[in-house]
């Protein structure tokens, strides 16, 4: 009987082309978006968690309650760290490569006008992993041994002088000459680099203002499971230090991981969200084509069920035909997703200019797939649930009569 | 003495409620045996249909029992009426209601399909017969493509293939010209003298006196009429 319905169902469909094709390409559709939308969310998680655990290693120790603020370069909470926190890290067992971002302001000078601009002061090798993934709009990293030479952000560059500041520029920070080596390119909001900032080595900070504010520190663990415990000793005896239970904070690229991915899981239920508007419309679509087809085929029904087609019978003919319909339309959108996908991620490569270590691959997973096949053989059943039932319900005799 | 295998006991079809109450049918009983070829006659109007109806499990009376090889089908539910109308039952339309997408092998393999029989056994059955019908060479044809005499011939192959104990036919004559009527007649003869049931509705004299019963409706009486 299984076999007969599907016979059936297809015929049927044949029959009645081109309005197949429009329900089923509704269906598509919806999943080509799901698809597209998974693939998209996927490639963006794989690209963030690629990005950032190549650090899983490392441990971030700010001032304050927020990692994030520290990131931002100069911007900094006007708490410092001390040597003494710095010796309590490098006395613990398991941390390695203790380094230190100082920050502060300066007088700099370009072309006659002179601005107070935030200053960085990076150890080259810490500076040189941090700002890996951020892309340069002109000229080279500091190189370990480089001596008053500075990196500096987009808005420093373009905007805060008269003239634009090109690679080789000379800027004097507290009389002092400098020499650009390379300009960032524009980072907008959540940037690692701030955008009107300027970087240069610890040592030249240290020489040009005489002090050593330490903003954040780095290091990194030997073992990558020990990274939490080792996070929270950091923190409680920082904090002991300055007899605060707030003044530290000790973030590992870990749990940064899982927030940005529960940030993206977020962004990727709430696409796939509206992506299922287009479902339901479809899935009204099939049950109007379905409401159509028991309506024509009334005398079919009142013949099969004379000739002793049960209820089931009935029913089962109609729900194969919606579930062919949906599975048929979501098969074609799951391949037009795959394109999709493609698409999108080149607008969305253009668009955004991410970097180019931050290019987006759409990923499409087994699983989007298969959710892919089985939403759309639910959508199938569901909205053809309603027609079929009442395509059974059909007194033969009415059926029979019916011209 | 051979069985019955319709027995009617004061079966009635009304419509409406009183005292607006039309009788379609009025208190009718039949005793139709094992091998019986009755015809039934009657203006328009006057209850065929909705006897024919009563009999072939469409619908159910408004009073009283039909008793069908011994099992009494006004209790029935829907399904179990549905598996009456399949195993004993053969259904023939005067516009021979094949199914428009099927080809001829497939029409008749729909009821076989929906009784269960494998499909083998099925396309088998479903060739034999249509070989009996002398439509051996339009299997594969669609309704569309054949005569109204072909046609009708592919519904009573149909209505054979569940081995039903009784054959009821609709004017089965009454959209074909005289030679295909006769030869449909002449099938039907055949399957009755083969021990089968057959009950014909008509409006054609001279096929009503082919039968060996013959019953007469008018305004929703049946009686009996002696030819």
């Amino acid at each position: 009987m299984f076999r007969d319905n599907v016979k059936l169902a297809i015929k049927n469909l044949r029959n009645r082309f081109s309005r197949s094709l429009l329900t089923l390409l509704g269906i598509s559709i919806g999943i080509m978006a799901i698809i597209s939308l998974l693939a998209l969310g996927e490639g963006m998680q794989q690209a963030i968690t690629g990005e950032l655990s190549s650090l899983s290693d490392v441990v971030i120790v700010s001032t304050g309650g927020d990692v994030f603020s520290a990131f931002g370069g100069g911007g900094s909470t006007g708490e410092y760290f001390t040597q003494r926190d710095i010796a309590v890290i490098e006395r613990l067992q398991g941390v390695k490569d203790v380094s230190t971002q100082l920050s502060g302001y300066a007088l700099a000078e370009y072309n006659g006008k002179k601005t107070i601009v935030s200053l960085t002061g990076m150890e080259i090798g810490v500076m040189q992993l941090q700002y890996a993934s951020q892309n340069l709009a002109a000229g080279e990293f500091l190189n370990e041994g480089d001596q008053n030479k500075i990196m500096i952000g987009y808005s420093i560059a373009h905007d805060t002088f008269d003239a634009d500041i090109s690679v080789g520029g000379r800027i004097k920070i507290n009389g002092e000459k400098f020499f650009v080596s390379g300009i960032f390119g524009k980072q907008g909001f959540g940037g690692v680099s701030s955008d009107s900032n300027l970087l240069m080595s610890t040592r030249d900070f240290q020489k040009l203002t005489g002090q050593s504010n330490i903003s954040l520190i780095y290091l990194r663990v030997e073992n990558v499971n020990e990274a939490e415990s080792i996070a929270s000793t950091i923190q409680n005896a920082i904090n002991e230090n300055h007899g605060r239970k707030d003044y530290a904070t000790a973030t590992t690229m870990t749990s940064i991981l899982e927030t940005v991915q529960s940030i993206t899981g977020l962004l990727q239920v709430v696409l796939v969200g509206i992506a299922s508007i287009a479902l339901v419309v479809a899935s009204i679509g099939i049950m109007n084509t379905m409401l159509t087809s028991v309506m024509e085929r009334t005398r079919e029904i009142g013949i099969m069920k004379a000739i002793g087609a049960t209820n089931l019978d009935i029913m089962s003919i109609f729900i194969f035909e919606g579930m062919l319909l949906s599975s048929v339309g979501g098969i074609i959108g799951i391949i037009l997703g795959v394109f999709g996908s493609q698409g999108l991620t080149l607008i969305l490569n253009n668009v955004m200019t991410m970097g180019p270590s931050m290019n987006l691959t759409p990923i499409i997973t087994i699983s989007s797939v298969v959710l892919a096949v089985t939403v759309s053989l639910i959508v199938g059943v569901l909205s053809s649930l309603y027609p079929a039932w009442k395509a059974a319900r059909m007194s033969p005799i009415e059926a029979v009569r019916y011209e | 003495m051979s069985k019955d295998v319709i027995v009617t006991q004061n079966i009635s079809k009304t419509y409406g409620k009183p005292p607006l109450q039309v009788y379609a049918l009025r208190e009718t009983n039949l005793h139709i045996k094992q091998g019986d070829y009755i015809a039934i006659i009657g203006p328009s109007g006057s209850g065929k249909s909705t006897l024919m109806n009563l009999l072939g499990c469409l619908d159910k009376p408004s009073s009283g029992n039909i008793i069908i090889d011994g099992s009494d089908v006004s209790t029935l539910n829907e399904n179990e009426l549905a598996r009456i109308r399949r195993e004993k039952i053969g259904f023939i339309f005067q516009k021979y209601n094949l199914i428009p997408t099927l080809n001829a092998l497939e029409n008749v393999e729909l009821s076989m399909g929906f009784a269960g029989v494998d499909s083998q056994t099925r396309t088998k059955k479903a060739k034999e017969l249509l070989e009996m019908v002398e439509l051996s060479k339009r299997l594969t044809h669609k309704p569309s493509e054949m005569s109204g005499g072909e046609q009708q011939r592919v519904a009573i192959a149909r209505a054979l293939s569940n081995n039903p104990s009784i054959i009821l036919a609709d004017e089965p004559t009454g959209n074909v010209d005289t030679k295909s009527g006769d030869n449909i007649m002449r099938i039907l003869e055949e399957v009755n003298k083969r021990g089968e049931t057959i009950i014909v509705v008509t409006h054609n004299m001279a096929i009503a006196q082919r039968a060996k019963r013959v019953l007469r409706i008018q305004d929703g009486e049946v009686r009996e009429e002696h030819v």
